[in-house]
This record gives C-alpha cells, structure tokens and sequence, in this order.
C-alpha cells in the first residue's frame, strides 16, 4: 500500500515510457470512437441526410468524371472511368484523414489543458473519421463495377492489405501535420495546395502506365503514386499487384507512421504550453 | 494513467496523497501568439528569438494528506492552475518530482470534451470517457448525473440548445459523480444559480472524507475558509504561506490590500 503511484518528473528529449503509453492508449478506445462518433455528428452526418451525403459526395464527384470522360470526351472507355472514381475515393481517404488531422490537436486546446490522456488520440480519430466517410464510397464504386462491367478475379482480394496500407499511411501523415502545425499554424493554409499537387502528380486522372519512364523516376517521392496504382491494378483492372509497387507504398506507409509517431511521442507533453 | 476502478480504497489515515518537491517549472512558449512558418523565413538569418522562457512555478513544496482539504489562494498569474495542471500530469515539471499515490479525478475546467452538436446524453458519456470512466461506469452512473443535474426531459436535447447555466450544471454533475482518490478542483464552483451553486458546494463537503483528499483552487475566499482545512497562498509561482485558512487568508488579504493602497498612492 501507499506506494507511488504517478510520478511526474522533467522529461528528457525522447519518448515516454512505450508500454504505459499505449496500455492507456489502449484503456481509452472507448473514447477514441466516441470521439470520433461526435466528429462526424459535428460535421452533420448524424442525421438521415448527412449520412445520405457520405453516398452522394462520391455519386456526384463520379458523375462530373462520367460526364468528362463519357459525354463530353465521347469515349466509351469503361476502365478509365473505374480507375477515376477507385482511385479518387482512395485519395480522398487520405485527404480528409490530413486536412481532419492538422488541426487535431490545436483544436483540440481545451481537452489538452484540461485532461491528462495520450494526446496521440486526436489524430487518431481524424483518420477513424476519414475512414468512416471512405467506407460508404466502397459500396458506391461496387455499384459502378457492377453498372460498368469492369472485370472480377480472386485477385481483389488484394483491395484488403492495400487498404489496410493506405490507413496506415493515412494515420501516418494525420499524426505527422497535427504535430507540425502545433509549431507553425500556417502548415494548415498551405495543406490545401499540397493536397492539390498530391493529387495531380499521383496516378488518378491519368494511370501510372500512361506516364514516361524519366517522369516515373521521381514519382519514387510519391509516397501515394504506387499505392495508388496497387489498388487500380486490384480493383479496375481485377490483377495482382506489382510486388515493388506493394514494397514502395508498405515502406511509406510504415516510415510515415514511425517518423510521425516518434516525432509526435517525443513533442506530446509540450504540446500543452505551446496551445 | 490507471482507471479508478484499479484502486482499492484503503489508504492510511493521513497517509500522503500528493507530495510536491522543489517543483519548478517554466515554460517555453512563442513571443508570436500564433507561430507560423512565415514568421519564421521572415526573421531566416537575422537571429531573432522566437520563444521565451517564462518562469512558472518557483520551487513548491506541498505535502497533501488524505483527509486533507487544501485550499489554494493567490492573485491572477499566481501559478495556481498551473501547479493542478502539473499535479493532475498535464504539463510535465522543469525541476523536482511530483508523486501521486492514487487515481485522480481533475475538475479544471467544466465541459471539457462536450460537444456542443449532440445531446446531453451523449455528452455525458463524451465527457465522463474524457475524464477517464469506463462505459460500464458511466451506465451505472447515468441516472445519478441526470438527477443531479436538474436537467429533466432536457437532457435529450442538443446541447447547443441549452442555456449556459444548463451547460456548466450537466458538466459539473458528471465530475461530480466520480469518486476519486484525490479531487482537484479548479474555479469550478462558480456555475449556474445561487441554488446550484449550494448544491455544488454540498456535494464538494460531501466529498470530504478520510479516504480522500482534495484540492480546491478558488479566488471565493469565504468558500476556501468554510470548507478548507489548510490553505496555501501562491504568488508569481513561488509558495509565500502554508497553514491553517483564517490565519493564511489574513495574510493574503492585508498584502492585496496593502499593494492596492501603495498603487492607489502613486501619481498617475
């Protein structure tokens, strides 16, 4: 009895104690997904015609490509359709999981000077949340496999460990920009043009095979361009994925999440004088 | 961080809860309220600082005993919120050791975590998980927080439709119902009508028990001196006084008059 308990003492520059940290990770998930239950409610999807909207967005952002490349470019071709509207709704899973995650924790001020909890959660939740609108735009591009006659194989079962490498990159860059706009506010100003070039230098209007070998190079910086093409091959196309194209997105994914995680572990118990 | 359900009640008479040594603390923080990456290419070459360290807390010695109700007292910028922040692991110390023996339930500001878009029911889960209950917790405790909220039917109504006496009395009534081993309150007393304001204060000398300790943070000085039975005195973050309420709280009183005459005589 009566033995120490909680000690607090000056932190040296580094991680805190690793297994505590995530056993209370851990004891908190009840709130990680209430938390996130109440970011979406927030941003309406609560009710009947907000959750309509997780359907519509992705419905109305296909039809504007159908109507590019159907009507107004007068093609008849299928798979350039599937691979827009695939590889878009992928794209916007880690979109929103950057634009929920940048400003986690500095809006998150008032929980942070308040509660003692592993500030790690609020990122986490945006990409939950940025998970949950992704999941609604599967069902929607089933319709348009199925509406569009796309091919089908064992192959897409692939889509799985794709996704599963496309959260993990998604949490990856969440919890890298929260920390980083805690020390400069502005990141959140400039994380729309850099989404924006995301999106136009990775394969999405245009399919990774369509682009010059000397460009291809550089698209090694990418962390999104073979990600992106692995879950065109497996969902359009109904092929395996290329096993380089799976090395390069799991070691983005996973360097991603170690350098935003040790960077956000080592900064996390500053965070509150800095709000 | 331990859940409070890890906890066995026992602990000695009198046995420490808190034990504060040497504390120091300062911070480092922006001289920009926002700092910003285009502040920072601007001042590129000129040697310009962009943070300075502010002292906060000045060598702080505090034993809390269960059974213990400390009051702490002290002018705005006095280190109070400060040194519970440290206490209750928020902000980590700069000098000297905090120990903790038992779960602690920190009442710093009301309505931490409510989220203004869902119901009064959903925000006591939001908030009672905030505070570190469980969900079996906070079923069990569910109907205890609504009555003593006085909110009734109310309850299931959004809460951005709710009157700012109706915010802070739900928010209080979910910290309330928590049992900790040890208590930090922190201005938190000043909510809803005078009645409330009663109850709230009932339900804090409820909570008194030789099996806790609690820390009550308050400018309310006829408060800290009725329900208190030690009282610190905090200013520009070092400890100035520690002892029984009348006695500190004189103190503190005379020197708050005496540096408002000495500035009433100034010129201007």
């Amino acid at each position: 009895m009566d033995k120490p308990v909680v000690i607090y003492e000056p932190f040296r520059a580094g991680l805190p104690p690793m297994r505590e940290y995530f056993a209370s990770l851990w004891s908190r998930r009840a709130f990680i997904s209430e938390f996130s239950r109440s970011g979406l409610r927030q941003q309406n999807y609560g009710s009947i015609f907000g959750q309509l909207w997780l359907i519509l967005n992705p419905l109305l952002l296909s039809a504007v490509y159908f109507l590019l490349i159907y009507v107004i470019g007068g093609s008849s071709d299928a798979t350039r359709f599937g691979h827009l509207t695939a590889t878009l709704f992928l794209f916007y899973l880690i979109a929103n999981s950057l634009t929920g995650g940048v400003k986690a924790i500095t809006s998150g001020e008032r929980l942070i000077l308040n509660t003692s909890f592993p500030r790690i959660m609020l990122p986490i939740s945006a990409t939950v949340i940025a998970l949950f609108k992704f999941l609604p735009t599967v069902v929607v591009f089933s319709v348009i496999h199925l509406l569009i006659g796309l091919p089908f194989s064992w192959q897409m079962l692939w889509a799985v460990p794709i996704l599963f490498i496309a959260v993990v990159m998604a949490l990856g860059m969440s919890i890298l920009i929260s920390c980083i706009n805690v020390y400069f506010r502005d990141i959140s100003s400039i994380l729309p043009y850099l989404t924006r070039s995301l999106l136009y230098l990775s394969p999405i209007l245009y399919e990774a095979s369509n682009i010059s070998e000397s460009i291809k190079k550089f698209e090694i910086l990418n962390p999104l361009f073979y990600l992106l093409d692995s879950w065109s091959r497996v969902v359009v196309h109904a092929e395996a994925p290329t096993m380089n194209g799976l090395i390069h997105a799991s070691l983005w994914a996973l360097g991603l999440l170690f350098i935003g995680a040790y960077f956000f572990l080592s900064r996390e118990r500053d965070f509150a004088v800095r709000l | 961080m331990i859940s409070l359900s890890d906890f066995n009640h026992e602990h000695a008479q009198h046995g420490i809860a808190v034990s504060v040594r040497d504390l120091g603390l300062t911070y480092t923080t922006s001289i920009e309220k926002k700092p910003t990456l285009k502040a920072r290419f601007k001042s590129l070459g000129r040697g310009k600082r962009h943070t300075r360290i502010v002292p906060a807390l000045t060598d702080v010695n505090i034993d809390v005993h269960y059974g213990a109700v400390l009051g702490i007292i002290g002018s705005n910028g006095a280190g109070k919120s400060t040194l519970m922040r440290v206490i209750s692991g928020i902000i980590p110390p700069s000098q000297g050791r905090v120990e903790v023996y038992g779960s602690v339930s920190t009442l710093l500001a009301l309505g931490v975590g409510f989220n203004p878009s869902m119901t009064g029911r959903d925000n006591v889960y939001l908030g009672g998980l905030a505070a570190g209950m469980s969900r079996e917790e906070i079923d069990n405790h569910f109907d205890a927080i609504a009555d003593f909220s006085e909110l009734g039917e109310a309850i299931d109504a959004p809460m951005r439709t709710y009157s700012s006496g109706m915010f802070a009395r739900l928010a209080f009534s979910v910290a309330a119902v928590v049992e900790p081993d040890i208590l930090i309150i922190d201005e938190a007393l000043s909510t809803g009508d005078a009645k409330f304001k009663e109850k709230s204060l009932n339900r804090i000398k409820e909570l008194r028990s030789a099996d806790r300790a609690l820390i009550l943070v308050s400018h309310a000085l006829a408060t800290i001196e009725d329900i208190c039975n030690e009282v610190i005195w905090l200013n520009k973050g070092k400890l100035m006084m520690r002892g029984n309420p009348p006695e500190v709280i004189n103190a503190y009183r005379e020197f708050v008059n005496a540096r408002k005459s000495a500035s009433s005589d100034e010129d201007v």
